[in-house]
Order: C-alpha cells, then structure tokens, then sequence
C-alpha cells in the first residue's frame, strides 16, 4: 500500500507543478494584457498566490519544512502590497 | 465567557503537570478540558459556551462546504460559454451589525458560489455584491439576507 | 495511504488553481476576473498547505499550515473587496451584457440630488435605492 502511495506522490509532484506552472504562464498572459490597472492588480495577485503554492510544493518534493515560512511570508507581503494599491487608487482617483 | 477562562485555566494547568508548553501541548490541554467541561457541564448550569463553540466550528464547516462549491461553479462558468453569464452589482440591505460581523458577511459572500462583496454604503446598512449570473435580483437578495446574513448573526451572538 | 491522500490534495490544489487562471483569463470584465482568481486561489494554496501539514506530519509545520490557511481565508476576501471597490471607484468599465449596477445608480443619483452631497442625503439615497428599483421594474 505505501509503495502505491510512494509511487504516486513521485509523480504527482511533477505534474502539479507543471501544472501551477501553466497556471502562472496564463496569469502573465493576463498581467500582459489587462487593460486597467487594477486588471493588472489582479493578475499579479494570482502569480504571488500560485508562487505560494509552488513553493510549498517544492518544500514537500525536497522534504524541507523550513519553505514553508517562505510561503507565509509571501501571502503577508502580497496581501500588504494589494491594500496599498487599491489605497492608492482610490486616493489618486478622489483627487 | 467565564467559562472560557476556566477552560484556558485548565489548559494552562494541564501544561504545567505534564512540564510541556508547546502549541500541541496546550492544545491537547485545551480540548482534554473541555471535555471534561462538557462533563461536568449540567453542575456548572451555563450551556452558552459550548453551543458557542457549536456555532463557530458549523460556521467554518459550512465556509469551507461553500468554498467547495464556489470554485465547482466557478469552473463551470469558466468552462461554458460567456454569453450564458448575466452578471451585475446588486444593493443588499444589511441589519444593524458591528464592524466585525459586517467583515465576517462580506469575506463570507466573497467565498461564496458566484457572489463578491464590493462595497458597504457609508451608513453601513446597505452591502453592494458583484454577482455572476442574475436571473432575480430580489432573488438574490433574499437569498443573502436570509442565508449568510442570518447565520454569521448566530454564530457571533 | 497518506501518500496517496497527500496527492489527491495535491491534485485539487493545482486543478482548482489552473481553472482559476484560466478564468482570470478568460472572463470579460474586471469584476468576473476577480471572483474566479480569489476563489480559485484560496482553495487552491489551502488544499496544497493541508497536504503539506499532512506529508509533514510534524507540530510546527502543521500549525504553520493551518496559520496560512485561516489567513488566506481571512485576506483574499479583504484584498479582493479593496480591489473592487477602487476599480468601480475608478470607473473601470463593467461588462457591456451586464444586467444592473445598482452601486453605480446609487452613486449616480447621490450626484444628481444635490451637489455637493451632505453626508445624511447620500445615507438616506442609499439606503432607499434597492426600494426604487424594485417599484420601477
């Protein structure tokens, strides 16, 4: 039973990250394209978001717990710059 | 809430005699108590903290039930043709709620299949939500106040 | 056996996530954008974390996770609010097959009532629109 899992695991990693990989690759289509500012807010949240998961991915396939601060890290610092943005759109546009 | 610090008592004393005051620990002590709170509960005749707890941990259940089926619509959405979508900000009327419980409503509406919360009006009764396919508006709103609005309003109470 | 639920927990996660990103593509307007990138990226990282702390099964990690967790749970919703708001702040356009915007009337009809608006008439507009409209249709 634990050689099916061992197996399987092995090679979902790959094929989640390639996954999470084609996930940022259509989130910097957008970023690209976007037409407003906040479009571009957007897509940029969702790359940082996926980055998360990416990095705690790699932190399960190299059995290193020590990554996963780096995601928690990650969510605080994206979720600060978003607030900031949105702030500063609504000051700009009250002027 | 007198109760609850009895049980953070207990807690703290359950980590004092086993000579461990890691999260786990505290934790395991935290429960343990409780169920020994619960255990003793008809002597101490105050049953408001547990059904409390009851009321706090349906409320994460059913977020996460929810978000479940936010993304399963979601995807379906995403994955069918854009014209099926009639999306469209509609004005929901809100009771009189503290900061907080109107905090929990939005995030609550924003998990939600189909439905993001985009603005409260400045006397804070009136929440506006983007919702993606609107076949009734008054639908829609009935549908908030007397679901979310009703259950966020029981659990912070 | 726990290999294999970590992997299905896996696989959710990054499922969930492309969908989201396809939709965040996909989708016509900011708004739509918006409710397929929040949704599908808070139970995506949240369904990769749970398999995290369980792959682990370790204290720290675990509780680590769960803190990520409940704060994604807690901040997507807020950052997309913030987002959302600004953009109809700004007036970025909605969707042209959208069906009603009923921010947008109130704002429009605070405008129209009197310039500039004192706070207690914006409060009262806004509270009686929802009511308008539903004598008018």
């Amino acid at each position: 039973m634990s050689e099916i899992g061992a197996t399987m695991l092995a090679w979902t990693l790959p094929a989640v990250m390639a996954a999470l990989a084609i996930a940022t690759a259509l989130g910097i289509v957008r970023l690209i394209r976007g037409p407003s500012m906040p479009d571009h807010v957007v897509a940029l949240d969702l790359i940082g978001t996926i980055f998360a998961g990416v990095i705690t991915v790699y932190a399960i396939r190299v059995d290193e717990p020590v990554y996963i601060y780096a995601s928690l890290v990650l969510g605080l610092v994206l979720f600060l710059g978003t607030v900031a943005i949105g702030y500063f759109l609504e000051r700009r546009a009250a002027r | 809430m007198s109760l609850f610090a009895a049980n953070l008592v207990l807690a703290i004393l359950w980590g004092l005699t086993t000579e461990n005051f890691s999260v786990m620990n505290l934790l395991i002590g935290y429960l343990v108590s409780l169920g020994v709170l619960v255990f003793v509960r008809r002597a101490l005749g105050d049953s408001h903290y547990f059904r409390d707890i009851t009321e706090v941990l349906a409320l994460v259940w059913f977020f996460v039930k929810e978000l479940f089926l936010a993304n399963i619509r979601m995807a379906r959405y995403t994955l069918s043709p854009l014209r099926k979508l009639r999306p469209g900000i509609v004005a929901v009327p809100m009771d009189f709620m503290t900061d907080a419980e109107i905090t929990l409503l939005a995030n609550l509406i924003t998990l939600t299949p189909g439905t993001l919360s985009i603005d409260v009006s400045r006397d804070k009764r009136t929440l506006y939500v983007h919702v993606m396919d609107i076949a009734d508006a008054d639908a829609v709103r009935r549908e908030i106040k007397h679901g979310f609005e009703a259950r966020v309003l029981r659990a912070a109470r | 056996m726990k290999d294999i639920i970590v992997s299905l927990l896996l696989w959710a996660g990054a499922i969930f996530t492309l969908l989201g990103a396809l939709g965040t593509l996909r989708m016509p307007d900011l708004y739509t954008r918006l409710q397929a990138s929040t949704k599908a990226g808070t139970l995506g990282v949240s369904c990769i974390m749970v398999a995290a702390a369980l792959h682990f099964m370790d204290l720290a990690v675990a509780v680590r996770a769960v803190l990520v967790v409940a704060f994604l749970f807690l901040t997507a919703p807020v950052a997309a609010h913030i987002i959302a708001r600004a953009a109809h702040f700004t007036r970025v356009p909605l969707w042209s097959r959208n069906i009603i915007d009923e921010l947008g009337d109130t704002r429009r009809n605070a405008k129209a009532a009197d310039a500039p608006p004192p706070p207690e008439s914006l409060v009262t507009e806004a509270g009686r629109a929802p009511d308008e409209r539903r004598e008018r249709s």
